[in-house]
């Protein structure tokens, strides 16, 4: 066994830092951009009062949380009453483990510092082992609040999670075909090349701008909406029918931390889209030079593409109704699973033909 | 050094979790503590150098039959289920009979099986594991997708939802 | 690098807990879960010898036997299910037809 490097474990400590602490944040900012987009969709003003254009809303919410009275339904089993929001938030935390968010490059001493917290073998199925634990949260808040309301929201969301998670992965497995590897910094580093249109016009080589992968971006992208349980998907909470779903019964910190798992679950899941299809940390037309600044404009460029698919989230919720339940589970059992076992077998013609 | 750390505390994560399945009376407790179980073993296959396997673990066994269970035990409302020890001879013997097994197994194990190291480490990634699939193995792996074409098949007749007539 | 051995006390350990919820228990889902500890218990002890002896082969049986039990569980709960509905109880004692 290799002795410990202690550079290793201080650099592994700020990369964790940094990641945890940018997942953390997420959830403000996105309050204020959920509650001023909505209104900005619904013709409305929005959260206007508490500091200029509202954005001090999110601190006023988080004071309101600290300082509400944490209330425990009876007859609720209490351990798993007040564990649940820890199962929904700690998937969310640690799939960005094996997401790369820039450029690598070397440091003064010779070290390469690579932005990824663990660049495992098997980067992707890691990421798919933790989305398929993020089911427990809401099944065991579902079960542990003792009402019957919770209990449905609970169940029906997690059937719809185990059922898209099958199209999610074989619309990711398309993805990796064309890198031909499970990490995900292979997955970058293969879309950062160029496509050669007719020998002058140079396409960035995204997964997204190749045909075949037009159908697995959509695939993986409504799997995803299903996934973090947002509209047109959220039977979880499913507002208008069943008070709040499963997390009817949850008050002051405990909501919060549910609430903040949806949202760093969005974030998690829109950095992952842009690594399987959007090319992950890659500048358009830009060769990054190994450097703390190409460093720098890498992470800058992850971000902005994470921001903007963000963005689509908040859109399509305040666009789009929500379908009924089974006609939900008919389209990921029938439509979406089908589509993507198919376009493997297309993306497997691509490959054979050298198109990709 | 951190290997051997790492390996008593899922180990014990492990043991003591199986105890609560089995010892519990509420089954869904039992369900959440066999997932806790399930991932403490998913750790142990990755320090057996089988990292795809440890992520197949959590996928199937954690992440999809765990959940089949809970969905069973919720929906049959299966908690309430008080369970009387009704024949406690029979109770007693199985405890029993059960420890002398595993005291006995961990014994001879202790004793006589002496392996030593390997000599260097071993790959087993997805590349490989899928070379030896679909090469030495494709005979069994035909069969076991037909295997769980006919448990689904099976498992809808059973529920009484396999015939649709209408 | 952590001895084969251990494992492989882990693993009988595991399997002998397994056991007891077999003998003991009369919820017929938590027999269930303690026959899927055992499953796991053995896949414990394939995968230390492949390690051992540098072998695909236990890999690919721990690969077939999770398959197998996936869809053992499936039918098994499906069974447990039908049982349930006629006899409004998951307790085995009660499921005594074929006894003598």
């Amino acid at each position: 066994m290799a002795e410990i490097d202690k550079v290793d474990v201080a650099l592994s400590i700020l990369k964790i830092a940094i990641v945890v602490g940018a997942l953390l944040n997420v959830t403000p900012i996105m309050v204020w951009v959920e509650r001023r987009g909505s209104a900005l969709i619904q013709d409305r003003v929005g959260p206007n009062r508490v500091g200029p254009f509202g954005l001090f809303q999110s601190l006023a919410d988080a004071a309101k949380f600290f300082l509400k009275e944490d209330i425990v339904p009876l007859g609720a089993h209490k351990w798993l009453y007040s564990l649940a929001p820890m199962f929904g938030l700690i998937p969310a935390l640690t799939t960005i483990a094996v997401v790369p968010w820039g450029r690598p490059f070397p440091l003064r001493s010779g070290r390469i510092f690579e932005p990824i917290v663990a660049d495992v073998n098997v980067g992707i199925l890691l990421i798919f082992a933790l989305a398929s634990l993020s089911v427990y949260g809401i099944v065991t808040a579902g079960w542990a609040s003792n009402n019957k309301y919770s209990l449905f929201g609970g169940i029906r969301s997690s059937a719809q999670m185990i059922s898209y998670e099958l199209a999610m992965t074989l619309a990711a497995i398309s993805a990796l075909m064309v890198a031909g590897s499970l990490r995900l910094t292979d997955v970058v580093w293969k879309q950062t090349g160029y496509f050669v249109l007719f020998d002058t016009i140079k396409i960035p080589a995204w997964n997204i701008l190749s045909p075949a992968m037009w159908i697995p971006c959509i695939v993986f992208t409504v799997a995803a909406f299903a996934e973090t349980n947002r509209l047109p998907f959220d039977f979880a909470e499913a507002e208008a029918e069943l008070v709040a779903g499963y997390h009817t019964e949850y008050s002051s910190m405990k909501f919060a931390l549910f609430f903040m798992s949806e949202y760093i679950a969005m974030a998690t899941v829109s950095a992952l889209i842009t690594t399987l299809f959007l090319g992950g940390w890659d500048i358009p037309w830009y060769n990054e030079p190994a450097t703390f600044l190409g460093f720098l404009l890498s992470a800058a460029a992850f971000t902005i593409k994470v921001g903007i698919l963000m963005l689509i989230f908040v859109w399509v919720r305040w666009t789009i109704p929500r379908l009924k339940y089974d006609i939900l589970m008919r389209v990921g059992w029938k439509v979406f699973l089908p589509l993507a076992v198919i376009n493997i077998l297309l993306v497997a013609l691509f490959i054979a033909k050298e198109w990709i | 050094m951190i290997e051997y750390a790492v390996f008593f505390f899922f180990a014990a994560i492990a043991v003591i979790f199986a105890l609560v399945v089995i010892l519990h009376r509420n089954p869904v407790v039992g369900a959440l503590s066999l997932v806790a179980s399930f991932f403490a073993l998913a750790v142990m296959y990755v320090l057996l150098d089988a990292p795809f396997l440890a992520a197949l673990q959590v996928i199937v066994y954690a992440g999809a039959i765990m959940v089949l269970f809970l969905f069973v035990i919720m929906l049959l409302n299966l908690q309430k289920q008080a369970e009387e020890p009704t024949r406690p001879v029979q109770q007693f013997v199985g405890y029993a009979g059960s420890a002398a097994f595993g005291i006995a197994l961990v014994y001879y194990l202790s004793k006589y099986v002496v392996l030593e190291l390997p000599a260097s480490p071993f790959v087993a990634d997805a590349r490989t594991v899928g070379v030896a699939l679909f090469e030495s193995y494709i005979f069994p792996f035909e069969m076991v997708s037909i295997l769980l074409l006919a448990a689904i098949v099976g498992a809808l007749v059973l529920s009484g939802r396999g015939v649709q007539t209408s | 690098m952590i001895p084969t051995q251990w494992f492989l006390i882990l693993s009988a350990i595991l399997f002998a807990i397994g056991v007891c919820g077999v003998l003991t228990r009369k919820n017929g889902i938590t027999i269930f879960m303690a026959i899927e500890l055992m499953v796991n218990a053995v896949n414990l002890t394939f995968l230390a010898y492949a390690r051992q002896f540098h072998q695909l082969h236990g890999l690919i049986f721990v690969f077939f036997v999770m398959a197998i039990a996936a869809a053992e569980a499936a039918v098994g709960l499906a069974i447990f299910i039908s049982l349930f509905h006629h006899r409004e109880t998951i307790d085995v004692d009660e499921a005594n037809l074929m006894r003598w």
